[in-house]
């Protein structure tokens, strides 16, 4: 496909800059996010088992009953119904005290009738890696780490448009061709453009929808203010699925939560239930949302009816799969696409190999910068081709960055998960500890490879890298012979996973250590020569930095 | 509307500027106006009204692939100026509209 060759000077510049700009970010977005595809089995692979019997719903009504005796004032909660059906945990009402909550309340029923209160102190893993994807990691408010991510996906989605624009005139020439020869540029090229093309329809539903949940606040208030005159407010609660519940908060008497159940199954026979969330629960605007999964329709994470806890009558159909009118279901549809909550198994392991992809296709596209950089260099030093180039200190801080944060979030998000399953019991809050140790490791990691530079590091990381990732299936191992660690049932995924990936990082390191070794020398990823390490060839024509008018 | 000046482009042979900062600030900022009122148009003339149900959050998603496709597609004007001149003359379109579609129904 033809197209003038300034507009593709043009959008190379465009698609160099919004690359470099937000790699690094996108990576830990990428990173993080793949692994929020399997964030409960690595919940449940810390969490030591417990000997739960799958329970029946029949004493859920006493259960809420007792709790509501005996705090009164806890009026919102939830009641997982799905997992205790299956025996993963008791019968029992949860309620956290802000939104994000690591460490929920939870009651119990003893079988006196009793009921017993306490905090739950899980891992909390998951919530860690969901925070890592929304936030790159950056500390304080919610919102700040947000914006900066949705900001980051805006440059990013421009970065897809010019990648593919400078892409096409060469599309059909080098379409999925990966040329495995000595020009090594050639080769990262080659592999950035396939894993950017066959994954590109991701790409795109990931960047658009990235950006809304960074930026929508920002929308929100722009389109108040221009659009809805500031009424939007009221256009917002008109859509409320609480919209026509009532504020009677005198005391009431609910129905029994299977009732509910029997309700959801009345309205759609295909809905499975999964959770029940009590909202003013014993007043006259009690309401309950039945929360649950439909395969056959695309859906936000979960889906829910709303009831009313009272009379048990529909209120609110517009979150249930198959009974939304078409713009809330079109919304639902593009959640869906960004979250992987459809198709089943196959596509959330699609969307976890996919999520990986793009990490490598971050982290190729910041090599390919550095990699270009050498020849812009001898370029710009009017040196003849072939002589070695002193590397600027931009390509060497870039390099040093790039090994750093990529590596660093790598190895520290195997580090914490590992450490999770040994630390659990002996530590009150796990789920600081999760965020301590991964801080701790990436922060060392990014300064480790500012001290020692990109060619030492990068090989150093990545074997740092191959032991914390081991270290979650050898924890596994050793749970077999020690009395410490456990093993846990059905989670041998999480541990192949791990390994995979360790082997993975070591063939990495391998070839990054042949690389600094006998690679070209003007490489930013070579190794530093002292005198006694030098290679065969001398340095005869290396300029020195401080002369660099050569 | 760009293609208007991609169609004058090719009769010339000068080569597009690249005007980084007019450019890029017209894609994000016009281009950001633009969507708004795109969105907005749809909103108070798209079927159901501003108040149909849930509407408001499919008029919220709109907005940005509307303004991102502006922000890619702006390189392509000749230069910053031009950039600004049909981005600007469409921001100023798309905004009456907005208000003539608001007016009968502001009560």
């Amino acid at each position: 496909m033809a197209i003038r060759t300034d507009v593709v000077r043009i959008y190379r510049q465009v698609h160099t800059w919004t690359g470099i700009l937000t790699g690094l970010i996108l990576f830990v977005c990428f990173y993080a996010g793949a692994l929020t595809m399997f964030k409960e089995p690595l919940e449940r692979w810390i969490t030591p088992p417990v000997e739960v019997t799958p329970a029946t719903l029949d004493r859920a009504e006493e259960l809420v009953a007792a709790t509501r005796a005996l705090r009164p004032e806890v009026r919102d909660f939830t009641l997982a119904v799905e997992p205790a059906l299956a025996g993963e945990a008791p019968l029992r009402l949860t309620w956290t005290e802000e939104r994000f909550d690591p460490a929920p309340w939870a009651a119990t029923l003893a079988p006196d009738g009793n009921v017993a209160v306490e905090q739950l102190n899980p891992s909390g893993i998951g919530l860690l890696v969901d925070f890592l994807h929304r936030t790159v990691g950056i500390p304080g408010d919610l919102d700040i780490g947000t914006t900066v991510t949705g900001v980051a996906s805006a440059l990013y989605v421009v970065a897809l448009v010019s990648g593919v624009i400078i892409l096409l005139p060469s599309l059909v020439k080098d379409f999925l061709i990966l040329r495995v020869t000595r020009n090594i540029k050639r080769l990262w090229l080659d592999a950035h453009n396939v894993l950017g093309l066959i994954s590109l329809p991701f790409h795109i539903v990931i960047a658009l929808t990235a950006v809304v949940f960074g930026l929508h606040d920002h929308i929100y208030d722009t389109l108040d203010r221009v659009v809805y005159g500031g009424q939007m407010r009221q256009v917002a609660a008109a859509s409320s699925p609480f919209r026509t519940v009532s504020k009677d908060m005198g005391p009431a008497v609910m129905l029994p939560p299977k009732e509910f159940l029997a309700r959801a199954h009345t309205l759609a026979p295909g809905f499975h239930p999964i959770s029940l969330e009590y909202h003013d629960a014993g007043t006259g605007a009690a309401t309950v949302r039945v929360w649950g999964h439909d395969p056959r329709y695309l859906v936000r994470r979960e889906g829910f009816v709303l009831m009313g806890a009272v009379d048990g009558r529909i209120i609110d159909t517009q979150y249930m799969p198959g009974h939304q009118n078409g713009w809330s279901a079109t919304v639902s549809a593009i959640f869906a696409l960004h979250f992987g909550t459809f198709g089943g198994g196959i596509v959330r392991w699609s969307y976890f190999l996919l999520g990986l992809a793009g990490a490598a296709l971050f982290y190729t596209g910041n090599l390919l910068w550095i990699e270009s950089r050498r020849r812009t260099e001898r370029q710009a030093k009017g040196q003849r081709s072939g002589g070695p180039v002193e590397q600027s200190r931009s390509t060497r801080l870039l390099a040093a960055g790039t090994v750093g944060v990529c590596l660093g979030c790598v190895g520290a998000l195997s580090l914490t998960i590992a450490s999770g399953k040994w630390l659990n019991g002996l530590v009150d809050d796990l789920h600081a500890w999760h965020w301590g140790i991964y801080y701790a490791a990436f922060l060392g990691a990014c300064a480790w490879a500012f001290l020692r530079g990109a060619p030492r590091a990068g090989v150093e990381l990545l074997w740092a890298c191959v032991a914390a990732t081991a270290a979650i299936p050898a924890t596994s191992l050793l749970g077999l012979v020690l009395p410490g660690p456990w093993v846990s049932d059905g989670l041998i995924g999480v541990d192949l996973v791990a390994l995979a990936g360790a082997l993975a990082f070591a063939a990495m390191a391998r070839s990054a250590e042949r690389r600094a070794r006998s690679g070209p020398r003007d490489s930013v990823w070579s190794a530093p020569q002292s005198g006694a390490e030098a290679g065969p060839e001398p340095r005869l024509h290396a300029p020195p930095l401080a002369n660099p008018a050569e | 509307m760009t293609a208007a000046p991609a169609a004058s482009v090719s009769k010339t042979p000068t080569p597009i500027r690249p005007d980084w900062w007019s450019k890029t600030l017209a894609g994000v900022i016009l281009g950001f106006l633009l969507a708004i009122a795109l969105a907005g148009l749809f909103s108070w003339i798209g079927p159901g009204g501003p108040s149909a149900v849930n509407k408001l959050q499919l008029i919220m998603w709109m907005v940005a692939p509307i303004w991102l496709g502006v922000v890619s597609a702006c390189f392509l004007f000749r230069s910053g100026r031009q950039a600004w001149l049909w981005l600007g003359c469409a921001t100023v379109l798309a905004h009456t509209a907005l208000l003539a579609a608001r007016s009968p129904l502001l009560h």
